[in-house]
């Protein structure tokens, strides 16, 4: 279904006539007459209304019974009162019933001061209780889990904590148990409720039910304010509002709604990671190796052997940067790299390069979906990427869309993941394999593009495009094929490189059915949004993957489609934005080509390890962490000459390796702007002063640029953002005031016609390899891995531990099971893990996590499918 | 006085719950005659012409709640509401019990009405020997073929589940119901949207109760008109009336609709002991607010009940004679109402606990006649301001008996006093929040 078109309809409340959506729910309209009804048990954000407060009760004319105006949508000509008498009387009957067994220890609640139930009280109570019977006792507060505390007393059964887990993160856990007057919240197994949303309930809680462990207690209200920003901890970038103490403390992070964005939810990572803001194991001043050991410095003296160390280097410096990292900071690091330095070599990618080409026909605007665009597409494909560990609130999203608005799901992914139980089709192939995959759901789409005898080598599709116009042309092939053959009867026809469906799905160790089945469920689905990972671009068959994406987007017509499109679920917060900016061995700023290319992270790795480059600027990244093929960066770190790093903490990489080391800030103290997945700019907004005497990472790099010789005469934060605008020529020069709040995505901005031409491949797609014998390699990312996780001490719990996830019969063949520790092995290298037994994962797969403390997975990735050893310890 | 039996003829016969029995003695006619020689349409004039009303509690005419279900393909379900659960109320036993293949049939007809494939008996969970009877009746009209695949040969469907609750009252609310049979905590739901529109999985669903469907198979026999003749207004045909209470003869009465209920407490029921007189009764189960003994010389009919302040809901009369103090009444059905309340709506949950509680002090003589206003202020704050009828299932009749009763009440509590040797009367609120928290810690 598209977004809906929404009639307004005009009503009358209190003797006001106001005009509303047709279709609100009459709490939601009266707000546009300035009309409050209060209401506890109502949450817009929670879908269909339970009206079990009844706390909104109005009267309608023409209704002898007073209604919930919660449930009751408003339509023309109604004539609502909310102050009449009988109104007055029932509201405040409620208020009564409720505050009964209410304990009404505000002054030691944390919720005082902000409370609805308070609110309500004040304003619609009678002032006044008559109930002087023994209240209700519950033992409290009582873990809910680690991070929620439950006091049972205070809760008034609103049903918004519950409905939350069975409707919104659908994990189930939460339920009422009990009845009448002893029901109580819980989970249905007494359990802690534990997952990657449960922190969102402590929000939704109008009373002092449920408080965050790690909030209880820190502040009352009137000592707090809060600082809206963004999330910077994944891409889903979601808004937020610092709460802030003194000016430096960050105490909470609560959500800031942003229906383009985050509809309102945060995860618990970023609900609850800001604790690692203030973790004593922060940098908080610049280090410089003395000694063979890093010591405490002035800044002065940091940058003047960063300066040095850099000019030392010169073009054969390197540079890697983090997702983190903002569009100001990538900005200013290409600027240093390629100006101040003659150096092209740079990276935001961890795994394989990105085809500059490509790069330019994914920023397409007419390519691109926007994230609202989940919520009402027919159907989403999401291809290797799980949301609810690379995007969580996308994960949210999609499930939305399932869920109110019958929208089907289709997973193309080599690991079972998150959204499996919510699917309309899924196909299972194997690690690696993600190119085959795709082309043959292209075929099965009867995309021409796999359906021409193709010889095996006519790799590049850029040759096949003549001038612009080429996508319009491609659709038009399509249709005209559509035509003449009809779509489906294309299903068996000749593909990509002589292979049929059948030889494509055994090269992708899928089973055709299923992609059968999948294709099926796209075909006609009406609007798509395409939700791939970052993943399927990485290796060394990344090109012809995304080729075969491409080939898949227009089989399903994408670009003709206004609600159509791809979003990227990329590795790194701002990777999108660092990509934009330039930070891309061949890309400049705006996507343009950069006079030189360079090296690429895999190529930086084997060129410093070899002694090509002498020189490695890391920001916010230690490739031994989040890199594949840990050994070639060992070596390369033990091999560089200076290692100069921007980082929070001190990774063991770092401490080792590094030369210098300047303090990197927070989420909380940055000021600057990132991109989000969908191309909406979005700002950054500092909450607190930079702790410890730090400074802004802008600075250090702009101080850097000047130092070596290519100085900007951008003196604030502010000309920084406005000098990438400005050479970024999509982004179009905008400014932060336009940006505000809420960001704007820049394909939505004339300026989107600037960006360089490029044309959508109609070429034959190339036949994927064969995939190797033997048990695959697949790696697999947990929201949980990281800085964060590690540093924040209520999340510390969640950190994970390496496991190798096997099927249930290879598992029997190696004679392991659930539990056991093992050795993944390749190459040399191992791996100890411990197996955990996944029914869901398709035979001949072996997954391990990446970005775990020890026992990362990236010691046996090599950014091609590589079959591994497991064995028994 | 006698009984009107139309339901309960020849209800004891011996082997009626056996296939053979009932279609021996023309059983199952009906859903023949519906299903080959009338439309859907014609079957639902004929419901809407007997006037016949919904026998569960609320009394809505069953004819006219069928053909509120939408047209369309989309799968319909027909949900036989067999929970009984009003305390007072035992007639869908008897019927269950001897007659199952008359419910099954009804049901047949009830499905033809709704156009439904699916049908689901939902019985409370304490009638496992109805449960037992039904599940050998279902089955035996599946092997006949009555119900299943091609029912009767036709080239309709109509699967047929017999689903037993698990105990609790809400869940013969119509829609706690469909809650429990899909395999939820049986909270009732918001309405509109109304079952008939979306109830079962979302799919239109007509609810009825047993005895309601029982009806049906002789209106589609005799024709709606002949149903009608009988009763007055807009109460038409017979009603089985469970009785109990202070009676001599309880049990279940058949009876035409506006026959004098003194009738049937005197006559049927003979009445309260020798010696002893009606102090009140409840007209229609333990919900249906009490009525005194002038009351009784009113036709039982579902429009006398109503105009008296009352209803006529399941037909279940319970009797109260003079001997019966008001109180433990009182208190006893507020704990029922209590328990009960599945605890979704703050009025319902929070005004049934308070209830109990002021009652409780009351008995013990801890009350005052200031707590009697708060109490019947309570009734009159849960009335109409919850989300099902629980609420005010057990607002209405406490409402009425400190209405009825208000000397009895100050009376009790101030014998109860005495009998305690309390000889101050805690006036002072903040004194007995003192007592209340001493006794809470």
């Amino acid at each position: 279904m598209a977004r809906p078109e929404i009639d307004e309809v005009t009503f009358e409340i209190d003797g006001r006539e106001v005009t509303a959506p047709e279709g609100a729910m009459l709490v939601e309209a009266a707000k546009r007459g300035d009309v409050e009804i209060p209401y506890f048990c109502y949450e817009r954000k929670l879908g269909p209304p339970v009206g079990a407060c009844r706390m909104c009760l109005v009267e309608i004319e023409g209704i002898p019974k007073l209604q919930t105006s919660c449930s009751t949508p408003v339509k023309d000509g109604m004539v609502v009162v909310t102050t009449s008498d009988r109104v007055k009387e029932a509201q405040s009957a409620i208020v009564e019933f409720l505050l009964i067994n209410h304990p009404l220890d505000c002054p030691v609640c944390d919720k005082g001061g902000e409370c609805p139930l308070q609110d309500i009280s004040y304003g619609w109570g009678g002032g006044k209780s008559r109930f002087i019977e023994p209240k209700r006792h519950f033992r409290k507060p009582l873990e809910l889990s680690p991070l929620v505390a439950i006091d049972r007393e205070r809760c008034i059964l609103c049903y918004r904590c519950v409905r939350f887990s069975q409707e919104i993160a659908e994990d189930y856990q939460l339920v009422f148990l009990e009845r009448a007057d002893h029901t109580y919240v819980g989970t249905h197994d007494g359990r802690p409720y534990v997952g990657p949303f449960s922190g969102n309930i402590i929000e939704l809680c109008p009373v002092g039910a449920l408080t965050s462990t790690a909030y209880r207690f820190r502040a009352r209200p009137w000592d707090v304010e809060g600082s809206g920003s963004i999330c910077t901890f994944c891409p889903s970038q979601c808004n937020v509002q610092f709460t802030i103490r003194d000016d430096e403390k960050v105490l909470r992070v609560l959500a800031r709604e942003n229906p383009e964005v985050d509809d309102g939810w945060l995860c618990d990572k970023g609900r609850f990671g800001y604790q690692s803001f203030h973790s004593p194991e922060r940098l908080r001043a610049p280090m410089v190796r003395e000694a063979g050991a890093l010591r405490e410095v002035s800044w002065e003296r940091a940058l003047s052997e960063a300066a040095s160390a850099l000019e030392r280097g010169g073009a054969r410096t390197a540079a890697l940067a983090g997702g983190a990292t903002s569009n100001e900071e990538g900005f200013l690091l290409q600027h240093l790299m390629r100006e101040g330095l003659g150096s092209p070599h740079m990276d935001s990618r961890a795994a394989g390069g990105l085809d500059s080409e490509q790069a330019r026909v994914l920023s397409r605007p007419e390519l691109s979906a926007r994230t609202g665009d989940i919520e009402y597409a027919g159907a989403v494909l999401v291809v290797e990427a799980d949301p609810v560990d690379d995007a969580p609130i996308i994960d949210l999203r999609v499930r939305k869309a399932a869920r109110r608005n019958g929208t089907q799901v289709v997973t193309l992914s080599s690991r079972p993941g998150g959204l499996d139980a919510n699917t309309g089709a899924k196909v299972r192939f194997s690690p690696g394999a993600v190119e085959a995959a795709l082309v043959a759901l292209a075929a099965e789409l009867g995309s021409p593009r796999a359906s021409e005898e193709a010889p095996g080598d006519s790799g590049s599709p850029e040759e096949e495009g003549t001038e612009g116009g080429l996508a319009a042309r491609a659709m038009e092939a399509v249709a005209t094929m559509a035509e003449k053959v009809g779509v489906r009867a294309f299903g068996g026809g000749p593909p990509a490189g002589g292979l049929d469906s059948a030889a494509l799905a055994e090269r992708a160790g899928a089973d055709l059915e299923a992609i059968r089945a999948a294709a099926e469920v796209i075909r006609d689905a009406g609007d798509i949004v395409v939700l791939w990972g970052e993943r399927v671009s990485h290796g060394e068959r990344g090109s012809q993957a995304i080729d075969a994406l491409l080939a898949v987007a227009g089989a399903l017509g994408v670009a003709e489609r206004e609600e159509s499109g791809l979003i990227e679920i990329p590795a790194g917060t701002n990777s999108r934005g660092l990509r934009e900016v330039g930070v891309l061995p061949g890309l400049g700023p705006g996507l343009e080509d950069a006079p030189e290319s360079g090296m690429g992270a895999a190529q930086i790795a084997r060129a410093l390890g070899g002694g090509e480059l002498s020189t490695l600027l890391l920001m916010h990244v230690d490739p031994l962490e989040s890199h594949p093929e840990r050994p070639a960066w060992a070596q390369a770190l033990a091999g560089a000459g200076d290692v100069i790093a921007f980082s929070e903490f001190l990774s063991p990489g770092l401490e080792e390796h590094a030369t210098v080391v300047f303090p990197a800030e927070t989420g909380a103290e940055k000021e600057g702007t990132m991109t989000h997945p969908d191309g909406r700019l979005q700002r950054v907004r500092q909450a607190v002063g930079h702790s410890g005497g730090g400074r802004a990472e802008w600075s250090v790099l702009s101080e850097l640029c000047a130092r070596v010789g290519a100085g900007l005469e951008l003196p604030t934060a502010a000309t920084v953002t406005a000098g990438l605008t400005g050479a970024v020529a999509f982004y179009g020069g905008a400014a932060l005031e336009e940006i505000g709040g809420r960001g704007v995505r820049w394909q939505d901005r004339g300026a989107a016609a600037r960006l360089p031409a490029a044309e959508i491949p109609s070429g034959p797609l190339e036949a994927p390899p064969e995939r190797p014998e033997g048990l695959t390699l697949g790696t697999a990312a947990t929201l949980w891995s990281g800085e964060v996780t590690r540093h924040a001490p209520s999340l510390r719990f969640l950190a994970p531990v390496q496991r190798a996830e096997l099927s249930p019969s290879d598992a029997e063949r190696i004679g392991v099971s659930s539990g056991d520790e093992v050795e993944v092995s390749a190459g040399g290298e191992r791996v100890r893990a411990s197996v955990a037994l996944r029914q869901a994962i398709r035979p001949g797969s072996v997954f391990l996590l990446a970005g775990t403390d020890e026992e990362n997975a990236t010691a046996l990735t090599n950014g091609a499918p590589r079959t591994v050893e497991v064995t028994k310890v | 006085m006698k009984e009107t039996k139309l339901l309960t003829e020849g209800i004891h016969e011996p082997g009626l719950h056996t296939l053979e029995v009932y279609e021996g003695r023309g059983g199952y006619r009906s859903a023949r005659k519906a299903l080959f020689d009338m439309t859907q349409e014609e079957v639902l004039e004929q419901l809407e012409a007997s006037g016949l009303r919904g026998r569960g509690g609320a009394g809505f005419a069953m004819g006219k709640k069928a053909s509120f279900m939408p047209e369309g393909s989309m799968e319909k379900y027909l949900c036989c509401n067999a929970d009984e659960s009003e305390p007072g109320t035992f007639k869908d036993r008897l019927l269950m019990q001897k007659n199952p293949h008359l419910l099954i049939e009804g049901i047949i007809i009830g499905a033809i009405a709704a156009d439904a494939q699916r049908a689901f008996i939902f019985i409370r969970g304490e009638y496992e020997l109805q449960a037992k009877i039904l599940d050998a009746a279902v089955t035996e009209a599946y092997d006949k073929g009555y119900v299943g695949q091609g029912i009767f040969g036709s080239d309709r469907m109509l699967e047929l589940v017999v689903h037993r609750g698990q105990g609790a009252y809400i869940c013969g609310e119509e829609t706690g119901l469909l809650d429990g049979l899909e395999g939820n905590r049986g909270n009732p739901r918001l309405k509109p949207p109304f079952p008939a529109n979306q109830g079962l999985y979302q799919g239109p669903t007509l609810i009825n109760n047993v005895e309601t469907l029982c009806n049906t198979p002789m209106i589609i026999e005799k024709g709606g008109e002949w149903f009608a003749s009988m009763g007055i207004d807009e109460s038409t045909g017979t009603k089985m009336v469970s009785v109990s209470g202070n009676v001599q003869r309880p049990g279940n009465y058949e009876i035409e609709l506006g026959t004098p209920a003194r009738e049937i407490v005197y006559g049927l029921a003979g009445g309260p002991l020798e010696g002893r007189t009606v102090k009140c009764w409840f007209p229609g189960g333990s919900s249906a607010p009490i009525l005194l003994d002038e009351h009784l010389d009113l036709p039982y009919t579902f429009e006398a009940m109503a105009e008296a302040g009352s209803m006529l809901g399941s037909g279940a009369i319970i009797v109260v004679d003079d001997t019966q103090p008001i109180v433990p009444l009182a208190l006893r059905l507020a704990e029922f109402y209590r328990h009960e309340s599945c605890g979704k709506c703050v009025p319902c949950r929070e005004g049934t606990n308070w209830t109990v509680k002021m009652l409780e002090r009351l008995d013990e003589g801890e009350g005052t006649p200031m707590d009697l206003s708060i109490l019947s202020d309570v009734q009159e704050n849960i009335m109409g301001n919850c989300l099902c009828v629980l609420g005010d299932s057990m607002a209405m009749p406490i409402g009425a008996m400190i209405k009825h009763f208000r000397e009895e009440f100050v009376q009790h509590m101030e014998e109860a006093r005495h009998r305690r040797n309390l000889t101050e009367v805690a006036y002072g609120a903040g004194e007995l929040a003192g007592s209340a928290e001493a006794g809470a810690a």
